[in-house]
């Protein structure tokens, strides 16, 4: 029944963001027939407006993974990351704030049981959501980029934004189990992302490249896909994977104790 | 072994600095209808909502069929029936779809025969959605899942809010049908006639405490009366004071009426040196008990 309730906002998000990348990696042709123009046009766009939009040097922008791994800054990792943790938020507050928690929860089921459904559940959408992105990313690559296709560093930086969805799921679980009122936080989640995406966009702009950019989960993940020592680093890996246990585990233990208040 | 279903035992709940609910302790023994009786907000829900394992008690500890609520509450919630006061059902559902949703969870196997069973008890059409059911009719659906499993105990609050009085009947019939073949029906509410009319225990609550709980006869026989006094001379009821006399509930230069709670022999003797013209002494109705122990 949950698999129903939540499946038509996966399907809008799923293709809402699909179609943004393909139509986005569409104009991709027409950024390399544009090439001179746009590096004339560079000369007096601000670089740290470059930098805010994805591009870490004007020269990505002719390079199909790199054109892709800008865009999917936006659609992927923020826009992603805004769906993932609104959905695990909602999915826990919504039984409290739809007034359905007290008829569920009389049933015989245990709050460990609810919960671990509603994060399977979540687990499934993020996955669907981040297969379909990567699908119809490597198709437009085909499609639109007839240059070198290396799918090492579009697999890593489809892994580091899966990774960091997950994270922000974790998140919105324990957004949910520690919010008192009745009520959705979806405000709250897209604040909250949107600060640490803003914290990012700026270590970038200024360069900062030391503890203040890391205060943000966005700077974790490794978007320079045309470094050619691109690849999976343990350590970006862990840290979203001890972050995600943490928080579910926290989200779990606060949910169990929890007054349900509808 | 208890024969007590419920066992509560100094129950406490806060809301950060607003009392819920404060030391309440009571016992419903097995194929009891108890009546838990107060007006809005005086915890009612509260304590129902512990036994379910909703929210946490802030101290205090409850037990059902001898199991901890907060320990064994799947265990316990497996075995009762719930009729929420305010609660909503998934409103994308169908009726029908939502009952046999709810019915999954016990396993039941005959589930269908008795949801069609219920559902023309309280003339519901199955085939609705959730949304487009009146209040009334979701507190019929509420009813029939809390009943589909034939639970050993049903706790219902509020249980006739919205019920037209055709269907609050077939609901009453329902209860004390369910209570005859063993149910323990614990009764929730604030409307003293329906209490009145099923329960044979009740516990009376006032702001979050527990003022009274004992058997209905015992209330209206033993401890309180209903005296209705009419004097021959006026003024004769002022500075009238007689020991157990409480909850003046009318009173004129030459009439007195009161709950009294004292010796009658005592009122008696007090009386004796005054002329009256009538003299009353009555079983009251559980709603000037309840009453009482408001003012």
């Amino acid at each position: 029944m949950e698999l129903r309730r939540n499946a038509r906002s996966l399907i809008i998000w799923s293709v809402i963001i699909c179609a943004l990348i393909f139509f986005t990696m569409s104009l991709f042709r027409s950024v390399l027939q544009f090439q001179q123009q746009i590096m004339g046009m560079a000369k007096i766009v601000p670089m740290a407006a470059m930098k805010a939009r994805g591009f870490g040097n004007i020269s990505d922008i002719f390079s199909g993974l790199g054109f892709y791994a800008a865009n999917n800054l936006v659609y992927m990792m923020l826009l992603g990351s805004i769906y993932s943790m609104v959905l695990s938020s909602n999915i826990l507050l919504k039984e409290e704030y739809g007034k359905t928690a007290e008829y569920l929860m009389s049933r015989p089921v245990s709050r460990d049981e609810i919960f671990s459904s509603k994060s399977a559940l979540v687990l499934l959408y993020i996955t669907f959501l981040n297969i379909a992105a990567a699908v119809v990313g490597l198709l437009s690559l085909a499609i639109f980029n007839s240059g070198d296709h290396n799918l090492r560093p579009f697999l890593v930086i489809t892994l580091y934004t899966f990774l960091l969805n997950l994270m922000f799921a974790s998140l919105g679980f324990t957004v949910a189990s520690l919010v008192k009122s009745a009520r959705p936080v979806t405000f709250f989640c897209v604040g909250l992302i949107m600060v640490f995406y803003f914290i990012f966009t700026i270590s970038r702009i200024t360069g900062v490249n030391g503890d203040f950019g890391y205060i943000s989960p966005f700077k974790w993940v490794n978007v320079n896909v045309l470094d050619p020592s691109y690849g999976i680093e343990l350590w970006r890996i862990g840290l979203f994977a001890l972050l995600c246990l943490v928080l579910i585990l926290a989200a779990r233990f606060v949910y169990k104790k929890k007054d349900i208040l509808t | 072994m208890s024969s007590n279903i419920i066992e509560i035992s100094h129950l406490s709940k806060y809301y950060g600095r607003s009392r819920g609910i404060e030391d309440i302790s009571l016992n419903v023994e097995q194929g009891e209808f108890f009546g838990f009786i107060g007006p809005n907000g005086a915890g009612k829900s509260t304590t129902i909502r512990i036994l379910l394992n909703l929210i946490f008690p802030s101290s205090g500890s409850a037990r059902m069929f001898g199991l901890d609520v907060l320990k064994d509450s799947k265990k316990i919630r497996s075995r009762m029936g719930y009729v929420p006061s305010d609660a909503n059902l998934y409103d994308k559902m169908k009726v029908h779809e939502f009952l046999r949703f709810g019915a999954a969870f016990y396993g039941r196997d005959k589930s269908e025969d008795r949801i069609r069973e219920l559902a023309g008890i309280f003339d519901l059409n199955l085939e609705r959605r959730i949304t487009e059911l009146s209040t009334g009719n979701k507190k019929k659906v509420n009813i029939i899942q809390a009943l589909v499993h034939q639970p050993d105990l049903l706790i219902l609050d509020e249980p006739t809010t919205g019920l037209d009085p055709l269907i609050q009947s077939r609901l009453f019939s329902l209860l004390i049908e369910e209570h005859k073949k063993g149910a323990t029906v614990f009764f929730s509410s604030h409307i003293l006639s329906e209490v009145q009319a099923l329960c044979r225990r009740v516990a009376i609550v006032k702001e979050g405490r527990i003022v009274k709980s004992d058997e209905i006869s015992v209330l209206r026989e033993k401890q309180l009366k209903k005296v209705k006094i009419m004097f021959a001379d006026e003024g004769a009821s002022e500075n009238l004071q007689i020991p157990g006399m409480a909850s003046v509930i009318a009173g004129s230069p030459k009439t007195l009426e009161f709950m009294f709670s004292g010796d009658v022999n005592e009122l008696i003797s007090r009386l004796s040196g005054l002329r009256l013209e009538n003299l009353s002494i009555e079983e009251p109705p559980l709603e000037e008990i309840f009453l009482h122990y408001y003012r």
